[in-house]
């Protein structure tokens, strides 16, 4: 994964630098306005989440409410430790905290309204630059994506033992597996967005209830989306960085030096 | 001599062939483009980069001042219980103080209710099911249930009418002069669980239409005089409710739940239900309700909540 081959600090000064386009400029600005958006979001979500957990149990002694994230809490507490309620655990570190429903309710409408012009402005900015193109399904999908996970799982095992490992090739802006995972955010988004409206609206939008089948499948809907939406987060960021300062760089000034054919096999 | 004929075998083209075709041509309109590779001079890349790595820097700086600044007190305290106050103070420096946080969160409700405002129509029923929950609906009492006591002397009274009168309606007039209306809605709660009941009780319309309210009014004041504290110390209970929602053909006064006469724990002897408001519009064992021409006090609203909380 190297760059390109001439090393900007061996070019002459006044030689050109040859770079494609990467991400439209309102690509990037909604990309990184996400990163908090979506922190603010799940600080507040799960802060309101606490106050009527969707995913319970039948009640216990320790656990009246049955609250599923409680009994995590308490695991991550008896191995982490705590000073106070290890039921609140999760809730305290993850979220506003516990008791903070009319904060966290304030907080969440306003991040909300937010999420939903970053995500507008992301869309246009696909549009406009073309980007959508690259995000598109196509029918070597299924393949690629195979070749792809195979040549993950032998990333690590072929680096200790020093034998090359070539990465299977790629013929667009992104493999087959970030194209899957590309596509899956806006939907996922869209998805969010949608089940926030039919819990926040189930008398005045009640089409878009049913589309959930009732309120609690908008809560149940509506947490998942969380938990993708930050689950994907870790890979992300894994994966950007283990590819290099020039796809970190791309999602900050939106050009790359990896000019296809030139050195990226 | 082929070329006349071709726009002629095009438009002979049976459906399904024109619709491959604009098949074909979507998918081609929707294939990803080749890069461009562009030569830009060194100086001009790197000073671009400079002005966007810039931009992030800033960002950056700003959403995490604004973050530190929206987040509740007791949060702040938790997350940094050394360093707290001295972030506080300087984020005070630069303008962001509690009381502007506090009003601009304030600012945040009043548009999401206007919003909520703005999607409601009295014209639109609420979604109704076919049957109710089987679970016993659960006694959200804020403080705690109100003994019987209350119920012998209890009237509902009426001010704020256009006749200028106070009207004081036992709960026997009430379920003799106006006719019962049953329906099975869902009580929606600010804490996120809801529950499908079946309702019984008087139209609210009905008795507006009975009892008009002055002319210029906006608003019902609905109050409980018997509602409880924790410790069981007399404490009034009142929401605000704009009278746009009251003459909602599907906003009851219940006096029925379950097919039963309410019980303590729902608010006997009468209650409002709103299915389109959240739960704690919703105010149980009503005894006052005035027409207004300014918004009235809501108990949640002076403790943080929305004042107008159309679901």
């Amino acid at each position: 994964m190297a760059t390109s081959t001439v090393s900007p600090a061996r070019a002459p000064a006044d030689e050109p630098v040859r770079i494609v386009r990467k991400h439209h400029a309102l690509v990037r600005i909604a990309h990184w306005a996400h990163v908090p958006l979506l922190l603010g979001l799940i600080a507040s979500g799960l802060a309101i989440y606490w106050a009527a957990p969707v995913f319970r149990h039948a009640p216990t002694a320790v656990n009246p409410r049955g609250d599923w994230l409680a009994d995590a809490g308490r695991a991550l507490a008896s191995v982490f430790g705590t000073s106070g309620d290890a039921r609140n655990w999760l809730y305290e570190r993850m979220s506003i905290g516990p008791q903070s429903l009319a904060k966290a309710l304030q907080l969440h409408w306003l991040l909300a309204y937010l999420y939903m012009v970053c995500g507008a402005v992301y869309l246009v900015g696909l549009v406009r630059g073309g980007g959508w193109r690259a995000l598109l399904p196509r029918r070597s999908d299924p393949a690629e994506s195979l070749a792809m996970l195979r040549y993950y799982l032998g990333v690590v095992p072929h680096a200790l033992m020093r034998k090359p490992w070539p990465h299977p090739p790629v013929a667009g802006k992104y493999n087959a597996l970030q194209r899957g995972a590309y596509l899956a955010m806006p939907v996922v988004g869209l998805l969010v967005v949608l089940s926030g409206w039919s819990m926040h609206h189930p008398a005045t939008l009640p089409w878009l209830e049913r589309l959930f089948v009732n309120y609690d499948g908008a809560r149940v809907v509506h947490f998942a989306c969380m938990v993708i939406l930050g689950g994907f987060m870790v890979p992300h960021v894994v994966l950007a960085i283990a590819d290099g300062w020039d796809t970190l760089r791309s999602m900050v000034t939106g050009w790359s030096r990896r000019v296809k054919g030139a050195s990226h096999g | 001599m082929d070329e006349p004929r071709r726009p002629r075998s095009s438009k002979r083209a049976s459906p399904g062939a024109r619709l491959a075709a604009a098949l074909r041509r979507a998918a081609q309109a929707a294939a990803e483009r080749p890069e461009t590779v562009e030569e830009v001079p060194p100086r001009r890349l790197a000073a671009r980069s400079r002005r966007d790595f810039l931009l992030l820097g800033a960002g950056a700086l700003a959403s995490a001042t604004l973050g530190w600044w929206l987040l509740p007190d007791r949060t702040k305290r938790a997350w940094l219980p050394a360093g707290h106050d001295r972030l506080d103070t300087l984020a005070a420096r630069v303008g962001l103080t509690r009381e502007r946080r506090e009003r601009a969160l304030d600012r945040v409700l009043t548009f999401d209710d206007d919003v909520a405002e703005a999607l409601y129509s009295k014209d639109r029923r609420v979604r109704t099911y076919a049957r109710p929950d089987p679970r016993p609906l659960r006694n959200n009492y804020h403080g705690r249930t109100p003994g019987p006591g209350y119920l012998p002397g209890w009237r509902l009274e009426l001010s704020g009418l256009a006749s200028g009168r106070t009207e004081r309606l036992a709960i026997g007039e009430l379920l003799s002069r106006f006719a019962r209306h049953d329906m099975i809605t869902r009580l929606v709660c600010v804490e996120g669980w809801s529950h499908v009941v079946a309702w019984g009780g008087l139209r609210f319309p009905h008795l507006l239409a009975a009892f008009p309210p002055a002319p210029g009014t906006r608003w019902a004041a609905m109050r409980s005089e018997v509602s409880l504290d924790g410790r069981g110390n007399p404490e009034p209970y009142y929401v605000s409710l704009d009278l746009e929602t009251a003459r909602h053909p599907q906003a009851l006064l219940a006096t029925h739940h379950g097919g039963a006469p309410l019980t303590l724990a729902h608010g006997a002897p009468l209650r409002l239900v709103a299915p389109m408001k959240l739960g704690l519009k919703n105010i149980k064992a009503l005894t006052h309700i005035r027409y207004t021409e300014a918004e009235p006090a809501d108990y949640w609203a002076e403790r943080g909540y929305s004042s107008y909380d159309g679901i």
